[in-house]
């Protein structure tokens, strides 16, 4: 990155959501050598086979969509605490949603989530991926990755682990410092309070958005 | 030359006009929604209304204008010219970056920016060619933004700036001290000076704008409320960069001498 100062970009001085290489080289994942303890190992180790599981998926791209797509969301189905991850999105609107409104969320998120990174796996054709240092976190273990894809700057990922030692599900992806998850709860939070607080206007939204998705 | 003449002096002057007369501020919700007032705070963005009405208008421009540009200029200029372009503009910005590294007492910093334009400007061809990251002097971003969160300078609430986008208080302050300081706002007068000052500002445009092609479009076309979204990303990231910083510790012992005991810390 360049030049913070002149960085005008109309919409988005916006900086660098994806590509800052400048910040790879920081030290990210400083380790206590004594708590590099078997979490971390476990969950670096899930993180490692999880990666390859979606990089063979990336490489076999003679699927149609909706193959695709069936494939995305196995991977997705036992790597990623999914309902975890929509229940956090939806803040302090789980708890005033109703039971019906809460399956109808969960279910729209989950597909959105899979047809969201199904339609970009395109993008990644020829991506390696390196795991680096994990840190304990009080939310579960964060392992550090760098992931780099042909003619981009390589991107720092990383990915929070909960239950390592247990059941690993991954309940966020970090990039370049941005939560997703933190990302995705700013987002439904702004547009439920610009709605009058209707989880249902909510869920009328993400059912329009997933038509548009195809 | 008078202030005013220069290109992003003149636009900085500009923006403020503009602002004047659009500023509205956002109504807290009832008192007695206590979980609905702790989001209005922690989303700490009183100017709202006048920050969306910013961000369609910059977002209106970037559909017509910049976007296209971004795109024509991916097309047409081949990569090897771009990333040459991109090093350039990095090169350029180095006085500023380094008055930076020194304000926020980050020695090694100072000296990876010292050794790379050094490097960069002969080895690599007055800044082409980014010869010093393969010698081990990786970039690093940093503006006087950065430099007053370092001392303890807190953000403020969010401010949606015409044609800069995201920012706060702290960061917009931060850009007009890093424009002042950069000897190139003051350098050399004259039509050809402009225009070249033009044309490292609108490269800087073009250069950014195209690296998030994708980002953008896959945030607006994902995002419910793109506002909120970019609200969010530009925080966090800030967040981020100022805590890369904060935690740069990096010795400036010279590789061949004995290393000090390096620190664990979380």
């Amino acid at each position: 990155m360049i030049n913070r100062r002149a960085s005008i970009s109309l919409i988005a001085a916006l900086p660098a959501l994806l590509t800052l290489p400048a910040l790879l080289a920081l030290p990210v994942g400083v380790v206590h050598p004594a708590q590099a303890s078997t979490a971390g190992d476990r969950a670096a180790a899930f993180i490692k086979a999880t990666g390859a599981k979606l990089v063979a998926a990336i490489n076999a791209t003679s699927g149609s969509p909706a193959q695709r797509r069936q494939v995305v969301g196995e991977i997705i189905g036992s790597t990623v605490d999914v309902d975890g991850v929509a229940r956090f999105c939806l803040g302090r609107f789980w708890r005033t949603a109703t039971p019906a409104q809460q399956q109808q969320y969960q279910s729209l998120f989950r597909t959105m989530l899979i047809v969201n990174i199904a339609s970009k796996l395109g993008d990644y054709q020829g991506v390696t991926f390196t795991v680096g240092a994990t840190q304990d976190r009080e939310a579960g273990e964060i392992v550090s990755t760098v992931i780099a894809r042909p003619n981009n700057a390589p991107t720092n990922i990383q990915w929070l682990v909960a239950n390592a030692t247990t059941d690993p599900k991954i309940i966020d992806v970090i990039a370049e410092g941005t939560s997703m998850r933190l990302t995705q709860r700013d987002d439904y939070a702004s547009f439920l309070s610009q709605h009058g607080y209707s989880v249902d206007a909510l869920i009328a939204a993400l059912h329009n958005q997933l038509s548009q998705a195809g | 030359m008078p202030p005013a003449h220069h290109p992003r002096l003149t636009l900085a002057a500009m923006l403020l006009l503009l602002l004047g007369p659009l500023l509205g501020c956002a109504t807290p919700p009832p008192a007695n929604d206590p979980e609905a007032v702790a989001d209005f705070n922690e989303a700490n963005d009183p100017l709202e209304p006048t920050n969306r009405v910013l961000y369609k208008i910059n977002d209106g421009l970037d559909t017509i204008l910049l976007r296209p540009a971004a795109l024509t200029y991916q097309a047409v200029v081949p990569e090897p010219v771009r990333t040459g372009v991109h090093n350039i503009l990095s090169n350029l910005n180095t006085p500023v970056q380094l008055g930076n590294d020194v304000l926020e007492a980050k020695p090694r910093r100072a000296g990876d920016t010292t050794m790379r334009f050094l490097i960069n400007t002969t080895l690599g061809v007055v800044g082409i060619f980014d010869v010093a990251k393969k010698l081990g002097y990786p970039n690093h971003d940093t503006d006087f933004g950065l430099t007053l969160a370092l001392w303890g300078v807190p953000d403020g609430p969010f401010l949606f700036l015409p044609v800069l986008g995201p920012s706060n208080p702290r960061d917009a302050v931060g850009r007009g001290v890093d424009i002042v300081a950069d000897p190139f706002t003051w350098v050399g007068k004259g039509a050809a000076v402009t225009a070249l000052n033009w044309s490292r500002y609108g490269l800087t445009v073009l250069d950014e704008r195209s690296q998030y092609l994708d980002a953008i479009a896959s945030i607006k076309k994902t995002a419910l409320d793109p506002y909120a979204t970019f609200r969010s990303l530009y925080r966090q990231h800030r967040r981020a960069e100022i805590e890369a910083a904060r935690n740069d510790d990096r010795g400036t012992v010279p590789v061949w001498f004995p290393q000090p005991q390096t620190t664990p810390k979380n």
